[in-house]
């Protein structure tokens, strides 16, 4: 095996392999920059292109689409508050706060650094670890998917912040919203009311763009006050680079997202924007002043980014070992590979182990090189918030609309996203929190639908099959009570300290 | 960058759409890119088939084919959006029989496929195979079936989505062997084939592209061949024809709406007869690993309505209507 490793790194060491990531690089980052434009219709678009091209220049082109793009959107999350994907919705807690207080460089610096992290320490992993990955891939089944989400359902939710119920009242709202539409075991459809358009259930992308952008847009609007930046341009404070110690003070954060999003990368299902999400929350609870999360807080951006993209690596796992690509962007390298003559499944790695090796170094170097352009290409998107907010406001309340739109080019959309948005609005002035009816309406179908294969594998004896056919899950399972245990216990402690701490002077307030 | 510097790029850009679509007058069909809806997600098979013969017919055409996607409910709101769309023959749709010809009968929708489409084309079609983990004790499809009869509910069949293309020909196999199998939903084919390598459920229905290398790594035994056919990959396993069951194909059709002009349609035919001449388009093929068997619209038309027919009694067993 390391003689294939040895044997693959002089492979891509090419120039053309360079030339072309970075082009992949600059285009994924633009698309992915750009609401409503997906990475996944990016790497379609540009797949063609890639069978044209050496295995070793073509395969690595996609993947820096796919890894510009990841970034591309935590750019519009930061900056304008659009969030691209479903990865980048936890980007958006912090982001655009982050930019209102004229730290849009300094959060877009940390989510480059934190995603270059993430993806080169997820890829080292895969790289060496691919043989015991792909293990824990195949023993990941509905039982154990279900098991998963319910735990990281159970960490999200324990750290959302405000009132309680308020947030459970969201995250019933977002549950029953991720309901409508068909079924997903039996095809039957609920809740459309006879409206075919919802059949499909609601679209994301055009509810995401609606309570996020929205809002802030009216609220800008609102408020007459500048919301984005100061209306006279202060470049100076808009362009504020990170500090190497507030680099530091993430460092601990990023490491444990990565972790994180490497592990739920290992679990195919899973998914980058649960990644965040978990990473966001661990972040928030392991830190000593969690109320400064989702005021603006750098390592708010760096746990949700970090995680995101350390998913990556992992997930091609099963691509590699068994052919079956865990979603649509691995679905499209299958393509490419398959046109190549390198067919992904069990006997890759002893028919072709120099060139997957060769592509695996090829994403550790697309990482360095995405570092680079990154670097250069955030002062710039930076300098976008200090376009006057006349101008600006109704520039992003096209890209929101133009986005929703040209997601599956729709018009329903447009009514989604104006729904959406209504509603967004109405819970900020209610001082309602929508993250958690985000996170519900992204978790709750997955949590559905593997606990509906779950029933249907137990076949009438669920408990049996669980804990007497699937050790695995059971452990899973067993870590719950665990967890919400321990949570439980340290936010008793949390309480008693500040009680203690403010008794003196406030006599017993909290 | 100043103001004016992004006017002028805007400007530059605005003259540039100008020249490029100037340059689209032509005298007859297509005067325009083609768009063509895929009712599925991208990187799916029709997607991948879709990139190799869009990036091909233009030389044919003399205009580019876009692709759309519009994936939802099942391939429903792709081809709600076909049908609604101007019969103007710049609306096309790539989509398979069981979203043609399957779905309407299972439920009310908005739109009448046989009514609505007509066939342009055939792409090719795919052929699932039927198989189960090698630590299963069964040798032949006959032994699983009869497995199955004897033990109701306990045979467990993953399938990539209810009515799809893995699910039909499965139930249709089912139902005529009368055995009473657990159905386990998984999402894709991808998710299903991982599956039973994992043991989970004891047998799916996949395709050859994904099938024949777990084969070939000794990892499955594979049963049969859905249709009429066996595969020359595959000499020794039998079709479905042979152990007396039905149907079974993917069929990857191009379908116009049926109020196109009918000269229109002829032209969209002799371009695709053009394309399997072409020698890239082969070789890409080739690549992707699909097959080149065509069938031209009238002769699928035909096969449309047997198909349909068929569908309308499994169902009817099935659900009961």
């Amino acid at each position: 095996m390391w003689d294939s490793f040895l044997e693959g790194a002089q492979l891509c060491l090419r120039l053309d392999t360079f030339g072309m990531v970075s082009l992949g690089l600059i285009l994924g980052i633009l698309v992915g920059a750009l609401p409503g434009f997906t990475t996944v219709m990016a790497m379609a678009i540009l797949l063609p292109i890639s069978f044209f091209l050496h295995p070793l220049v073509g395969i690595p082109f996609l993947i820096g689409v796919y890894k510009g793009g990841i970034f591309g959107g935590s750019i519009s999350a930061i900056l304008v508050s659009i969030p691209g994907t479903g990865a980048a919705v936890a980007t958006t807690f912090d982001g655009p706060a982050l930019t209102k207080k004229g730290q849009g460089r300094k959060a877009l610096e940390i989510a480059l650094y934190s995603s270059v992290f993430g993806d080169f320490s997820s890829d080292i992993l895969t790289l060496f670890f691919i043989g015991p990955i792909a293990i824990i891939a195949l023993k990941v089944g509905p039982p154990e998917l279900a098991a998963i989400v319910l735990l990281s359902l159970i960490i999200i939710s324990t750290t959302s912040s405000g009132s309680a119920v308020k947030g459970l009242i969201m995250c019933f709202i977002g549950l029953l919203f991720s309901m409508v539409g068909q079924d997903p075991l039996g095809y039957m459809s609920r809740f459309t009311f006879g409206i075919f358009a919802v059949k499909a259930g609601i679209p994301l992308l055009p509810m995401l763009i609606g309570v996020f952008a929205i809002p802030e847009i009216l609220g800008a609007i609102e408020r007459e006050v500048p919301s984005f930046i100061s209306e006279k341009v202060d470049l100076s404070k808009a362009g504020e680079k990170l500090r190497y110690e507030e680099f530091r003070r993430c460092f601990r954060t990023i490491l444990r997202s990565t972790g994180i999003g490497a592990a739920l990368g290992a679990c195919p299902g899973v998914g980058q924007v649960v990644a965040a999400f978990v990473g966001y929350a661990s972040a928030k609870k392991a830190s000593k002043h969690p109320e400064t999360f989702g005021k603006g807080e750098l390592e708010g951006v760096a746990a949700a980014e970090a995680a995101n993209n350390a998913v990556n690596g992992p997930t091609l796992v099963p691509l590699l070992t068994l052919g079956i690509p865990g979603d649509n962007v691995t679905a499209i390298l299958l393509g490419a590979f398959i046109a190549q003559g390198l067919r992904p499944g069990p006997r890759l790695l002893t028919e072709h182990g120099p060139t997957v090796f060769a592509l695996l170094v090829a994403m550790l170097l697309a990482n360095i090189l995405f570092l680079i352009l990154g670097y250069v290409a955030v002062p710039i998107f930076a300098r976008i918030v200090t376009i006057r907010k006349s101008i600006l406001l109704p520039v992003i309340t096209i890209f929101a609309f133009a986005g929703s739109y040209v997601f599956r080019s729709d018009p329903f959309d447009l009514k989604v996203l104006v729904f959406f948005g209504a509603l967004g609005y109405a819970a900020r002035k209610l001082q309602f929190d929508v993250s958690p009816m985000v996170m519900a309406f992204i978790l709750g179908p997955i949590l559905e639908y593997s606990f509906g294969q779950t029933v249907n594998l137990a076949g009438g004896n669920l408990l049996h099959y669980i804990f007497i056919d699937r050790p695995f899950a059971t452990g899973i399972f067993m870590l719950i009570p665990v967890v919400s245990v321990l949570f439980a216990l340290r936010a008793v402690r949390k309480r008693r300290k500040a009680r203690s701490q403010n008794s003196p002077m406030k006599g017993g307030e909290g | 960058m100043s103001r004016k510097t992004i006017f002028r790029f805007l400007l530059v850009g605005l003259i540039l759409v100008f020249v490029i679509s100037g340059t689209a007058v032509a005298a007859k069909y297509p005067k325009k890119p083609i768009t063509m809806i895929i009712p599925f997600g991208a990187g799916g098979s029709h997607d991948l088939n879709a990139r190799v013969f869009t990036s091909i017919i233009p030389q044919y055409l003399g205009q580019a084919v876009v692709v759309k996607l519009m994936p939802g409910a099942g391939g429903q709101t792709g081809t709600a959006a076909a049908v609604r769309a101007k019969p103007d023959g710049y609306t096309l749709i790539f989509t398979h029989n069981y979203v043609d010809q399957l779905q309407p009968l299972i439920e009310e929708l908005p739109y009448d496929t046989m009514k609505a489409l007509v066939t342009v084309w055939r792409l090719n079609y795919a052929p699932p195979i039927v198989f189960v983990r090698v630590d299963r004790p069964w040798k032949t499809l006959e032994e699983m079936l009869d497995y199955g009869r004897k033990n109701p509910g306990k045979l467990q069949f993953a399938h990539s989505g209810k009515w799809g293309a893995t699910f039909t020909p499965g139930a249709m196999m089912l139902s005529k062997a009368g055995v009473n199998a657990q159905f386990i939903p998984y999402k894709g084919g991808g998710p299903a084939v991982a599956a039973i390598l994992a043991g989970d459920a004891d047998f799916h229905l996949g395709f050859p592209s994904v099938v024949l290398p777990h084969a070939k790594a000794g990892k499955v035994r594979l049963l049969a061949v859905a249709g009429d056919k066996r595969l020359k990959e595959i000499p020794d396993i039998r079709s479905f024809k042979e152990l007396g069951f039905e149907g079974g194909n993917m069929d990857r059709i191009i379908m116009a709406p049926r109020k196109m002009k009918e000269d229109n349609i002829k032209i969209l035919r002799d371009a695709f007869r053009k394309l399997y001449d072409d020698k890239t388009f082969k070789n890409l093929m080739g690549k992707i690993g699909e097959n080149m068997l065509y069938m031209d619209g009238p002769d699928y038309e035909k096969l449309r309505a047997r198909q349909k027919e068929q569908y309308r009694e499994l169902v009817k067993k099935i659900t009961g209507k």
